[in-house]
C-alpha cells in the first residue's frame, strides 16, 4: 500500500475543482483506503477470519457561509459529482452561518516518518503468522485449570491511508499501521462465571506485548474475580487501574471538548483559568508523540496537530478545538479536529512518580476499581454513576473480589479529590492515564 | 433529472448485478470445500440534519455500496468485502473469503435460484423519507426546536437532529436462494438543556422508525418531541441527589424494555448459547424467573425500528417466544448457530452493513402485559425508586447487568415523590428475574431510537415492557 496514492490525489483534485466550479466557495476533500485483517480464534480453531481492502470519500463544502457534507463508499466518479451537485443543493436550503468555513492554510513539518506512525512490518505480516500470534495465546491462557470457558483470542491489523485536500491550497498525507492482540477468559462454576479480557494495541509489531504477556494478564485479571461479594453500601476510596482512568479520562475530554463548551453542553463550560483540580492533575493532548496511537500530523481539516496542555496543576489552561469551535469561542484551534467534531489526539494524565504496588500499599481501607459496565456519565453535570467489579483493599492488600456494585460521584469532586498519581501510563489507546486514587466515591451495594 | 433519478430509485449501475452475475462468484467461493457461501449486496444513502443555535447548521449524505461474502465450513466463518464491484475484485473476495476452507472437493450450486417474493411489508412509510423534499424535513426540524425553545424560560438551548436512510440489500446463497428488499428508516431526536440558578440540566427524546414523514404528523407529533425533552430537561432542575443501595425498585412501562434486552436477551442469543458463555446456556426448559414473565422477541411488528421483512441472511423472521410463565422457551437464532446446534433459525441473523458477518440479534424486545393495575404496583412500594426514564444498558455473559437511569422518582409510602437524577442500576439476571414480583397490564414500547451493540456491530432495535415491580435491586446513587 505504501506506494500507490497518486490516483486518489487526483480524484480529490478533480471533486475540489469540480465542487469550485459549480459554486462552492471553499471544498474540502478526504479519501480514506484501508486495508483490514481479523482473526478471531476459540478454543484453538479459527472461528472467523476476516480480509478486505476499502476505500471511503468524505467531503465538505461552503456556499455563502452555508455547509453541507456527504460521504460515499462508492468511489465512482458520477457518483461523487452527483453527491456534490446535490450537496451544493442542500446546503441553499440551509442557514448561513457566519463562524462556519475552511481554516487558513498553514504549514506542518512533521511527516508520518518522524512521528513513526506506519510500520513496515505489520503490513508485511503474512496470515500464518497472525493467525499463530492469536492461537499461541489462547493456548497458554487455556493451560490454566482455573480458566472454565474462552470468549476466544483475536489478532487485528489495520493499514489506513489518509489524503486531505482543500481548495486553500492544503493537499497532505499519511499512512498509519495500527495491530493488537486480545483475549477474553471466563471462569467459575454453574452460574457463578466472572470474565474479563486483556489486549495490547500498538502501532509497531515490535511494541506489542507478547502472547505470553496477554495471556497471563487475562488469566490473572479472570480469577482473581472468582467468588466475589457485594459489598455495604459506603463512601470510600477508589484506585482506579490504568484502563479505568482511560474512561475517567475520556468522559473528561468529552467535558474539555471545544464543541461541547460552544453547545453548553458541558460543566466545564466558562471555566477557562480556573482551578478544576488539585495539583496533581496534569492532562495533556499531544498530537506528536512518535509512534503512539492518537499522533497524527495534521487533523481532519489540515489543523497541525500540537502539544496542548489542557490542565496544569489544576488550572484548566485550553479546550480542544476544532476550527468552527474556536472561531465560535475565540479560542485557538488545537489540531483535534475531526469532522463536524473533535478527537483525542493522545489525550493523557502526566504520570506520578509512585508505583501502582505503592498505591495499593499505602491504602488502608478502599475499593480497587478493575472494571465497569453501563454508561452512566452526563457531561452536562459531569455526574457519574456506573456498574463496577473490583477488590476490596483492606490494610494495603486486596483481600476479596467484589462485584454487582456501582461507584458513583462528581468528575468536578474527583478531580479535586485525586490523592496519589502512579507512574505506570501505558499509551495502549490513545486515551489513557496510570492508575490513581480517589478520595471518596460512593460505592453502592447491599 | 435522469441522475437524480438513477440516485433515488434504482441504486448505482453496480448494484444491478443479478443472480446470474454473482452465480460465478459464489461457485468460486465454494472451490476449497466450504459448507455454505452467501453474498450479500447493500446500497444504502442517508440524510441527516442538525439544527442549533436557532439555525440549520449542517446537512449531510452518505451513500454506502458493497459486497460482502462469506464462506462457512463447519463453525469457521471466512469474511471478505469490497466497494469495488469489478469482476476482478469480486474474485479475489471469494477467494480471500474460501481461504478457511482446505478440502480438495467442492460443492455443487443449484441450477437456478429460487426468488423468494416478500408478500407483506414491515414498514409503514407512505411519504418514503428519501423521495421527499428536504424542505419537509427542516420543517419537522424546526417545529421541534422551537416547541423545545419554547418551553419554559428555564430551557437554554436545543439540539435537533434528523436523520433518515434507506438500504436496499440483496441476498443470495449457496442454497439458491435470491432475495431483494428495502428498509426506510426515520429518526427525529430532540436534546434539551436547562439553566436555573447556575445548574445545568439536559432532556431527551425522539421517535420514529421503519416508517414514512407522515408519521411525524398522525403518530408522534414533532412538538411532543420537542416538549418531552425539554420537560424532562425542567423536571431535573428541581431534581435530588438518587439514593444509593439496594431498594425496591418499580420500572415504567416502555423504556424500561431496556432491561429484559440486557438480563435476557443477549443471554439468549444463540451464539453465547453454543459456545456456553451465557449463563442461560443450559436453562432451555428451565425456571429463571417469575411465573409472571413472558418474553418475546418479534421482527415483524409493523413500522418498528426492529423490524424486517426477512433478515440479513434471507431468512424470515419469526415472532420468538424466549420465556414463558418465567421458563427458558427459545433463543435466538442466526444461520451459523442453527446449524451447529441442529435447529431451525428464527431469523434473527443481523449484521450491520456488508463489511461484517452476520450475528444472532436481537430486533423488537418486550415481557408480555400482565394483570397488575399500574397504579396498584406503585402503591405496593412503601420506600423504594421509581425508573422513569433510561438512556441504555449493558450486560456480560455471566449475567451481570446494569442499566442507566436519567430521571427517576423516589417512592414514598406508595406514591411518586421527588424526581431524582442520573444513577446507574446493577443485578444479577438470574437473581433479578426472580425478583420481579408484579407485572403490569400496560404493555407499552419505548421510542423508536433505540441502537443495540454487539461486537463493534450497531443494528436498530425497539424494546417494551409494561409497568414492573423488582423486590430488591442496588441502586447506585450518592449516599
Amino acid at each position: 500500500m505504501k506506494a500507490v496514492s497518486h490516483d486518489l490525489r487526483k480524484l480529490a483534485e478533480k471533486l475540489v475543482q469540480y465542487g469550485k466550479k459549480h459554486g462552492a466557495d471553499e471544498m474540502e476533500v478526504t479519501l480514506y483506503e484501508g486495508r483490514e485483517f481479523n482473526v478471531d480464534v476459540r478454543l484453538g480453531r479459527v472461528e472467523n477470519l476476516v480480509e478486505a481492502d476499502s476505500r471511503y470519500c468524505v467531503f465538505r463544502l461552503f456556499k455563502d457561509k452555508k455547509v453541507a457534507s456527504a460521504s460515499s463508499s462508492d468511489l465512482s466518479l458520477p457518483t461523487l459529482q452527483d453527491l456534490v451537485r446535490q450537496a451544493l443543493q442542500r446546503a441553499r436550503l440551509t442557514h448561513p452561518d457566519e463562524f462556519a468555513g475552511l481554516p487558513a492554510p498553514a504549514r506542518f513539518k512533521v511527516t508520518e516518518d518522524s512521528l513513526k506512525l506506519y510500520d513496515p512490518e505489520v503490513a508485511a505480516m503474512k496470515p500464518q503468522e497472525k493467525i499463530k500470534m492469536a492461537l499461541t495465546t489462547e493456548r497458554i491462557a487455556l493451560q490454566d485449570r482455573r480458566i472454565t470457558n474462552s470468549f476466544g483470542a483475536s489478532f487485528v491489523t489495520n493499514e489506513l491511508r489518509t489524503i486531505l485536500l482543500n481548495s486553500s491550497g492544503f493537499c497532505g498525507e499519511y499512512l498509519q499501521t495500527y495491530c493488537s492482540l486480545s483475549l477474553g477468559l471466563q471462569a467459575g462454576q454453574d452460574d457463578r462465571l466472572v470474565e474479563d479480557y486483556w489486549f495490547s494495541s500498538k502501532r509497531h509489531l515490535r511494541d506489542l506485548a507478547s502472547p505470553e504477556e496477554v495471556a497471563r494478564t487475562a488469566v490473572e485479571r479472570t480469577v482473581r474475580q472468582l467468588n466475589p461479594r457485594k459489598i455495604k453500601t459506603q463512601d470510600v476510596p477508589v484506585i482506579f487501574e490504568p484502563t479505568m482512568t482511560s474512561w475517567l479520562l475520556a468522559f473528561l475530554f468529552s467535558c474539555v471538548s471545544g464543541t461541547a463548551v460552544y453547545q453548553q453542553t458541558t460543566f466545564l463550560a466558562g471555566r477557562l483559568g480556573e482551578k478544576i483540580g488539585n495539583d496533581l492533575v496534569t492532562v495533556v493532548d499531544d498530537g506528536l508523540l512518535p509512534g503512539r496511537l492518537g499522533s497524527r500530523p495534521f487533523d481532519s481539516e489540515g489543523v497541525p496537530t500540537q502539544r496542548t496542555v489542557v490542565i496544569e496543576k489544576g488550572l484548566l489552561k485550553n479546550y480542544l478545538c476544532n476550527t468552527y469551535a474556536s472561531r465560535k469561542l475565540n479560542l485557538p484551534a488545537t489540531g483535534n479536529g475531526d469532522g463536524r467534531g473533535v478527537v483525542p489526539n493522545n489525550f493523557y494524565l502526566e504520570p506520578g512518580a509512585v508505583t501502582a504496588d505503592e498505591i495499593i500499599k499505602s491504602t488502608r481501607k478502599g475499593f480497587l476499581l478493575t472494571r465497569v459496565i453501563g454508561h452512566g456519565l452526563n457531561p452536562v453535570t459531569g455526574d457519574i454513576s456506573r456498574g463496577a467489579c473490583g477488590l476490596w483493599i483492606e490494610d494495603g492488600r486486596p483481600v476479596f473480589p467484589v462485584a454487582e456494585v456501582t461507584i458513583a460521584g462528581n468528575l468536578g469532586q474527583v478531580l479535586q479529590n485525586i490523592e496519589l498519581v502512579g507512574n505506570d501510563i501505558r499509551f495502549e489507546s490513545p486515551v489513557c492515564g496510570p492508575t490513581i486514587r480517589v478520595g471518596e466515591m460512593t460505592v453502592a451495594g447491599k | 433529472m435522469a441522475t437524480r433519478k438513477r440516485a433515488a430509485k434504482t441504486g448505482p449501475r453496480d448494484f444491478q448485478l443479478r443472480p446470474a452475475d454473482l452465480k460465478g462468484i459464489l461457485s468460486l467461493a465454494l472451490a476449497r470445500g466450504g459448507d455454505f457461501a452467501d453474498i450479500f449486496l447493500e446500497y444504502r444513502t442517508s440524510l441527516s440534519i442538525l439544527m442549533e443555535e436557532d439555525i440549520i447548521k449542517e446537512s449531510s449524505e452518505s451513500v454506502s455500496l458493497g459486497l460482502g461474502l462469506r464462506v462457512i465450513c463447519k463453525d469457521r466463518t471466512g469474511y471478505a468485502y469490497t466497494n469495488e464491484l469489478s469482476e476482478e475484485k469480486l474474485r479475489l473476495v471469494a477467494l480471500t473469503a474460501s481461504a478457511i476452507a482446505s478440502a480438495r472437493s467442492s460443492r455443487k450450486l443449484p441450477l437456478r435460484f429460487r426468488n423468494l417474493k416478500l408478500d407483506k411489508d414491515v414498514a409503514r412509510a407512505r411519504l418514503v423519507a428519501t423521495s421527499r423534499p428536504l424542505q419537509e424535513k427542516i420543517e419537522l426540524v424546526e417545529r421541534a426546536y422551537r416547541s423545545a425553545l419554547n418551553y419554559a424560560p428555564a430551557i437554554k438551548k436545543v439540539q435537533v437532529a434528523y436523520g433518515e436512510s434507506l438500504q436496499h440489500i440483496k441476498i443470495l446463497n449457496s442454497e439458491g436462494l435470491f432475495v431483494e428488499d428495502k428498509r426506510p428508516m426515520v429518526k427525529l431526536v430532540v436534546m434539551a438543556l436547562a439553566e436555573k440558578n447556575g445548574r445545568h440540566e439536559s432532556g431527551f427524546c425522539g421517535g420514529g422508525g421503519r416508517v414514512g414523514l407522515e408519521y411525524f404528523n398522525r403518530k408522534l407529533r414533532p412538538e411532543t418531541i420537542g416538549q418531552e425533552a425539554a420537560s424532562e430537561a425542567c423536571i431535573l432542575l428541581e431534581a435530588a441527589d438518587p439514593p444509593a443501595g439496594e431498594m425496591p425498585v418499580v420500572l415504567s412501562p416502555g423504556h424500561s424494555g431496556v432491561l429484559i434486552h440486557e438480563a435476557v436477551g443477549h443471554l439468549l442469543e444463540a451464539d453465547f448459547i453454543r459456545k456456553k458463555t451465557s449463563v442461560l446456556w443450559n436453562k432451555l426448559g428451565k425456571r429463571v424467573g417469575s411465573e409472571q414473565l413472558n418474553i418475546y422477541d418479534d421482527p415483524t411488528r409493523p413500522g418498528f425500528r426492529g423490524s424486517y421483512n426477512i433478515d440479513d441472511e434471507g431468512n424470515l423472521p419469526q415472532k420468538t417466544l424466549l420465556v414463558e410463565k418465567g421458563v427458558v422457551r427459545g433463543f435466538l437464532q442466526d444461520l451459523l448457530s442453527a446449524r451447529l446446534m441442529k435447529k431451525e433459525t428464527t431469523g434473527h441473523g443481523r449484521r450491520q452493513d456488508f463489511s461484517c458477518w452476520p450475528l444472532p440479534r436481537m430486533a423488537n424486545t418486550y415481557i408480555d402485559r400482565g394483570e397488575y393495575d399500574p397504579a396498584e404496583i406503585i402503591r405496593s412500594v412503601r420506600k423504594g425508586f421509581y425508573v422513569s426514564r433510561l438512556s441504555g444498558g449493558q450486560v456480560e455473559d455471566s449475567g451481570q447487568f446494569t442499566f442507566s437511569v436519567t430521571l427517576g422518582y423516589l417512592i414514598e409510602d406508595g406514591r411518586l415523590g421527588r424526581p431524582v437524577r442520573q444513577a446507574t442500576l446493577i443485578g444479577t439476571n438470574l437473581d433479578i428475574l426472580q425478583k420481579v414480583e408484579m407485572v403490569g397490564s400496560d404493555l407499552e414500547f419505548g421510542w423508536q431510537t433505540g441502537t443495540c451493540s454487539k461486537e463493534g456491530q450497531d443494528v436498530p432495535v425497539a424494546d417494551g415492557c409494561p409497568t414492573l415491580k423488582i423486590t430488591g435491586m442496588t441502586v447506585g446513587g450518592l449516599r
